[in-house]
């Protein structure tokens, strides 16, 4: 079998991109006219003169967009596009050029979110949740995904391996289990999506807090959250436990999340020591839907006090979407209250999920609540570097809301004429409209892919910023800082972050003015960590018996093969194995 | 791993790769049904499948009874079959679907997803309709789940979980022979100390199965009665037997009660459903019934419902149809947009009616299973078959390409098991005259590619 | 009044279907020009049939668009239609009238599948039979027809009025099973027969005045009006629905 190279050789050629407004907080470049030379698919110094010149005249010049939460690819996702043939009735596009067919809004087929994506800068993605067991189903879709460079985050919160490990408090035993199913399943990063609580789910429970044993386990989601972290840690991986917390979407929850804060100590001093993902979810107040309230200023307190951790918001937006978690017991109470269309899909020993379609009301109070904790996460909390923008696509809205959202942060105006339109009583119950503080450009850059590169370990790998060598991922977007005003012209800033002028990744033109031109294939970056000889799993026999007695798959057939990450990126790990004498 | 070439070179001879002439392969998926059993072992003398360990007799007849396979491709004219080349074969492909208003490609259920993939392409370029064997199968499954969704699990959770299992119109003993004792009734269990003797079975079938025998609980149903008996199973679960008469679909109340309260009971139901139910009257509303019975059931206990797939990879091909085009199966891109709705878009509807003016099958025996008039209909325009083996559709084809068998010879590649789970294929032998589907789609894709200028 | 009539040239291949969602009273104000689809190719509509325009008007109100000659292949005419009329002197392809507004469609022959699919408002009048869904929504969404009103004179098929959510469907003759099924509210009338009528019905009402051949177990009989039957269900989904029968096969 032959593959042809997919591009033409006119689209690697340099470019010289002259005028660029240039945001780069990684490199501390918070808004100046550069030059940006590009050439073998990295940021350089000169270029031949036989580049490709853009004049960027000023237009807003950003390193290409990463999303560091968002449901794209893989078994749930497909689930949600599956039971859903009306939602694919939306966003039908015919073959055009090189742009496949696509259909769908809330989630789109692969080529739709791809195109969808790169037309509004994005480059890079982080698949927040893929069940080891099927993981040859998400690289399946990430080939089919081909704009973005991918990665995925394998769940491990029902892992019995884990579990185990958990127990004894065994850190180096989890480390050598987490190395393992990421090298075998080409995993970047460790989730853990309810911990416990999708093993209490197995058999219909969930767990109310952080003490309560999961079910047939003497082990607790603290324990869990503990080993993991440690052991996560010790690894030395690329991001951080990557963590969806207890009691998600629960009035009141918002103790759990801070007691989960509580749980690990600064270990790193690249990154965040935990990511909290779409904690809009997770700052819920009062005990029941009619006494729900904001705890916004609660749970940001307590990101100041915890600077290493980091959170994305989960912003929900107005309108219909599709709910997709690995926490298949919230899903089911959600199910309980819209009484809507509902799928569950548990895999033995590792985890579950839950899909289910929503619609968020703006005249309802608690979606109205939830709408504004989302912006006040991103307004309370001080350190943008601390608060991503996300909307766990498409849990919170579907991810072409962004420039909503970024437009609702840099402008208070534009908040004002929102808050006008959802429940009156919003007010009382969440302190959005007080807030007046609007975010630059800088932030912006930081809450996009600044923030991203730097809490995925992405930096080094040249992503996040447009530093000499680093990847050209760029975004220029019509978007002219100097001569406006985002506070008052936020209409434009929508309609500047909804479709770039250029796209580039690796130093090829792929989208432009909103089409995309040209076909380029991905890469997937996954984590390849070291474990001493004799931690190595397969050589542990009860991790040999548990696998042939309980799963439903050969052992030799669970290791994803080398085909299906083509272009994998191994980001390879050493560890703290020696240093601390475990191995 | 499913990868759309750009451009595809076709050697005119196979060059052989992978397999063994001597050996044993283990760890072999059963390219059989979607069981889809990872553990079959395979010995191979001289180029010949001579023991098969593990598998069902069906599995074991797929490796071993591997004969009669079609030399060469053939075209039929006014004189008969004659073999013809790969290449002209593939020509021929590319003129009929060229031009054609309302081409069809059918079939996709035993094609690994990189070659179903290429299938959805292939459709949207030329503006035609794709669709799988869920079609005559498992459809009205998935148009139930399409409007209350599917409490689902993998396998292994009713393996290590379940204490209560229901086949309903399901006869695995038959049919899934290997499913009982590998996922479901008769495996250990992590969570049960004689998963053998503690399990409950609850059998619902028109007739008495070899099934039925091992059961608890037999409810004989009258035929086309599962609507009602999964109504009023809903009812006396949410506490409203008060409105249930004596007798629902020849099932006594007391029966329905007992059955409910096992359900109820249970610390982790799960229900197979099979053709039984999707496939007699009513169709997609006795599983939406089904289903529904079982989310009322999650309000008391735990309990999953899986569709007892037929075919080894068509949730492939409804996985593989879905992240491309958006729908599982029956997508028509006449428009160049995907548009799907079965009953309209669907094969046996399409051939019915007579729209179809240009057909390749893949894989599936069309001849064997389609209503006559849909058969009548593909014998009247151009159709090429392209499957390893001569069968009744070949009478109906005007071509016939022969393939590598996939999970024998074909390369290795993905299928999903009825429970979603993608595992990837093993090369069993090597793979030495014949093209694989993926191949020949490729070498299609490439060439209709160029004469549309796209 | 403008009378338009589109009489459908012979053609090659009778069974290829032709989609023609522009076929609607205000397309044919002016000389826009009206595409259509016969298989996968794009024609003008002048490919297909004979166009006749007798008068000349500016509101499409005041348009009436005959069709003349074989129309059972042609889908989705009268789509999104919101006034004037359509008369259909035979039968008429799929999708007749969907997501229809308002304005009237007249069919004088048969209808094919899903004949007032999605339908807002308007009046659909069918003197035939009319296929599968009629007055039904699309597949996954949760809510069909939910406004005017569908008169059928003859039988329908299976599904019909499923999801029926506003509006009314009237069926002078026999339903074929399911009908009424998922309904959420309007009225369906049978004359006829019925199988299975209204299962699982949230809300809204189904009147059977023929007979119920089969009946779903989980209706709950509240009393009897104008000497019908009435229930109330259907229990089994937590539905509060009308369905009023004269008899059924049940024994209670």
């Amino acid at each position: 079998m032959m593959h042809d190279a997919t591009i033409h050789p006119s689209a690697l050629s340099d470019i010289l991109i002259k005028n660029a407004y240039l945001v780069d907080p990684i490199q501390g470049i918070s808004g100046e006219r550069v030059d940006l030379c590009v050439s073998n698919g990295v940021i350089v110094d000169a270029v031949s003169e036989h580049a490709i010149v853009i004049d960027a005249d000023g237009a807003l010049t950003l390193a290409g967009g990463i999303d560091s939460h968002t449901h794209v690819c893989g078994t749930k996702v497909n689930f949600g596009r599956y039971m859903s043939p009306e939602d694919m009735r939306a966003g039908r596009t015919a073959r055009r050029g090189v742009m496949y067919p696509t259909s769908g809004y809330t989630v789109p087929t692969t080529y739709g979110n791809s195109y969808r994506y790169s037309k509004m800068g994005y480059t890079t993605l982080l698949e927040g949740a893929m069940a080891p067991l099927e993981a040859r189903h998400t690289h399946e879709e990430f080939a089919a995904t081909p704009l973005q460079d991918m990665a995925a985050n394998a769940l491990f919160d029902g892992n019995w391996n884990l579990f185990e490990a958990a127990q004894q408090h065994d850190y180096r035993q989890a480390a050598a289990v987490i190395a393992w199913v990421l090298r075998a399943v080409k995993g970047f990063g460790v989730k853990l999506t309810n911990p416990g609580g999708s093993e209490a789910w197995g058999f219909g429970d969930d767990l109310a807090s952080l003490d309560e044993s999961v079910p047939h386990w003497d082990v607790t989601p603290r324990e869990i959250i503990d080993t993991t972290i440690k052991a996560n840690e010790y690894l030395d991986l690329p991001h951080s436990v990557h963590l969806h917390c207890n009691n998600l979407g629960m009035p009141g929850n918002y103790t759990t999340t801070l007691e989960t804060m509580d749980i690990p100590s600064a270990l790193n001093d690249r990154r965040q020591t935990l990511y909290m993902t779409h904690i809009q979810y997770h700052s819920y107040g009062g005990s029941t839907w009619r006494t729900f309230r904001s705890e916004s200023l609660a749970i940001a307190n307590a990101v100041h006090n915890h600077p290493h951790i980091c959170v994305d918001m989960g912003q929900v937006m107005f309108g219909r979407t599709m709910t997709m978690t690995a926490d298949g017991p919230m899903e089911f109470r959600l199910y309980t209250l819209h009484h809507n269309k509902w799928s569950n899909h548990d895999v033995e020993l590792e985890t579950g999920s839950g899909v289910i379609p929503v619609y968020y009301d703006r005249k309802n109070l608690v979606n109205s609540i939830m709408w504004a904790i989302g912006l006040e996460m991103a307004l309370l909390i001080k350190n943008p570097w601390q608060c991503l923008l996300t909307t766990d696509n498409p849990n919170g809205a579907p991810f072409v809301k962004y420039p909503e959202i970024i437009a609702l942060l840099m402008s208070a105006a534009y908040r004002d004429e929102q808050i006008a339109t959802v429940h009156p009583s919003l007010g009382k119950r969440a302190p959005l409209p007080t807030l007046d503080r609007e975010l630059s450009f800088e932030e912006i850059a930081v809450m996009t892919r600044a923030g991203q590169a730097r809490a995925l370990g992405l930096i080094e790998e040249g992503k996040g910023h447009l530093s000499l060598d680093a990847a050209a991922d760029i975004a220029i977007y019509p978007i002219w800082p100097e001569s406006m005003d985002p506070a008052a012209e936020y209409e434009d800033i929508i309609s500047g972050f909804s479709q770039t002028l250029y796209t580039i990744k690796d130093g090829v033109i792929v989208c432009r003015d909103g089409k995309v031109v040209q076909k380029i294939e991905n890469k997937t970056f996954w984590s390849d960590a070291y474990v001493p000889p004799q931690y190595d799993v397969e050589k542990n026999p009860r991790f040999v018996e548990m696998f042939d007695r309980f799963y439903s798959v050969q052992f030799r057939n669970y290791a994803v093969q080398d085909e299906y990450v083509r272009r994998g990126h191994p980001l390879v790990r050493t560890g703290k194995w020696d240093t601390e004498g475990g191995g | 791993m499913t990868e759309i070439p750009e451009a595809f070179s076709f050697s005119h001879t196979k060059q052989p790769s992978g397999g063994v002439h001597d050996g044993v392969v283990t760890d072999v998926l059963c390219p059989f049904c979607g069981c889809l059993c990872d553990d079959i072992k395979v010995t191979v003398t001289a180029g010949t499948i001579t023991g098969v360990e593990n598998a069902c007799t069906l599995g074991a007849q797929k490796f071993l009874a591997d004969t009669g396979r079609l030399p060469k491709p053939i075209r039929r004219d006014e004189d008969g079959w004659h073999e013809i080349s790969y290449d002209e074969a593939i020509e021929y492909c590319v003129e009929i679907l060229k031009n054609a208003n309302r081409p069809l490609l059918y079939g996709w259920s035993s094609s690994l997803t990189e070659a179903q993939a290429i299938g959805v392409h292939i459709a949207e370029l030329i503006g035609g309709v794709i669709d799988s064997t869920s079609t005559v199968c498992h459809g009205p499954s998935i148009l139930a789940i399409q409007e209350v969704g599917h409490p689902g699990c993998t396998l292994g959770q009713v393996k290590n979980r379940a204490d209560v299992i229901v086949y309903w119109g399901a006869n695995p003993t038959d049919a899934h022979p290997r499913h009982m004792s590998r996922y479901s009734t008769y495996v250990d269990a992590y969570f049960m100390h004689n998963s053998f003797r503690d399990r409950k079975i609850i059998v619902v079938d028109v007739r008495r199965t070899a099934t039925a025998d091992i059961a608890d609980e037999f409810l004989q149903i009258t035929p086309g009665g599962d609507y009602a008996l999964a109504s009023a199973l809903r009812a006396i679960v949410r506490g409203r037997d008060d409105v249930v008469p004596a007798e629902v679909s020849g099932i006594s109340k007391v029966q329905m009660m007992q059955v409910a309260e096992m359900l109820k009971n249970a610390k982790f139901g799960a229900v197979f459903f099979g053709l039984g139910v999707a496939m007699t009257r009513g169709k997609y509303k006795n599983v939406r019934n089904a289903i529904e019975l079982v989310d009322e059931l999650n309000r008391f206990t735990k309990c999953t419902i899986t569709a007892m797939r037929g075919h080894w990879n068509v949730y492939g091909s409804n996985e593989v149809f879905t992240w491309i085009s958006g729908y599982p199966y029956g997508i028509d891109y006449s428009r160049g947009i995907a548009y799907y709705n079965p009953g309209e878009t669907t094969s046996a509807d399409l051939l019915a009616r007579r729209e179809v003016d240009a057909a390749v099958i893949v894989g599936s025996d069309v001849g064997a299973h389609f209503p006559r008039a849909c058969c009548e209909h593909l014998a009247s325009i151009p159709t090429v078959l392209i499957d390893p083996y001569p069968s009744a559709t070949t009478h109906l084809s005007t071509v016939q390409i022969p393939t590598a068998v996939n999970g024998i010879d074909a390369e290795p590649g993905t299928a999903y098991r009825m429970d979603g789970i993608p595992l990837q294929t093993r090369q069993v032998l090597p793979c030495t005259t014949h093209f694989t589907d993926y191949e020949i789609f490729s070498r299609i894709y490439a060439r209709l590619k160029e004469e549309k200028g796209a | 009044m403008m009378r338009v009539t589109l009489t459908m040239k012979p053609r090659s291949n009778p069974f290829l279907p032709i989609e023609a969602e522009q076929i609607i009273p205000e397309n044919f104000i002016g000389s826009r020009q009206v595409m259509v689809y016969e298989g996968n190719k794009e024609h003008s509509l002048l490919n297909i049939c004979v166009i006749r325009r007798d008068g000349n008007v500016n509101t499409p109100e005041n348009v009436s668009l005959i069709l003349r000659g074989d129309w059972s292949r042609v889908k989705r005419v009268g789509e999104y239609m919101s006034s004037g009329t359509i008369v259909v002197e035979g039968d008429i392809g799929m999708h007749c009238g969907n997501f229809m507004r308002a304005g009237k469609i007249e069919i004088r022959g048969n209808a094919d599948a899903w004949l007032g699919r999605e339908m807002r408002g308007g009046v659909i009048v069918c003197h035939g039979d009319a296929g599968d869904y009629c007055g039904s929504g699309y597949r996954g969404e949760k809510r069909g027809m939910r406004g005017g009103s569908i008169e059928v004179m003859g039988n329908v098929g299976e599904f019909a009025a499923e999801y029926l959510t506003g509006g009314s469907v009237a069926v002078h003759g026999n339903a074929g099973c399911f009908a009424g099924v998922e309904m959420r509210g309007g009225y369906l009338t049978i004359d006829g027969d019925a199988i299975l009528p209204a299962a699982n019905m949230v809300a809204g009402e189904c009147v059977v005045k023929g007979r119920v051949l089969e009946m779903v177990p989980t209706f709950e009989r509240v009393g009897e009006e104008n000497g019908m039957i009435v229930y109330h269900g259907d229990i089994a989904n937590r539905g509060k629905g009308r369905l009023i029968v004269r008899s059924t096969s049940r024994t209670e």
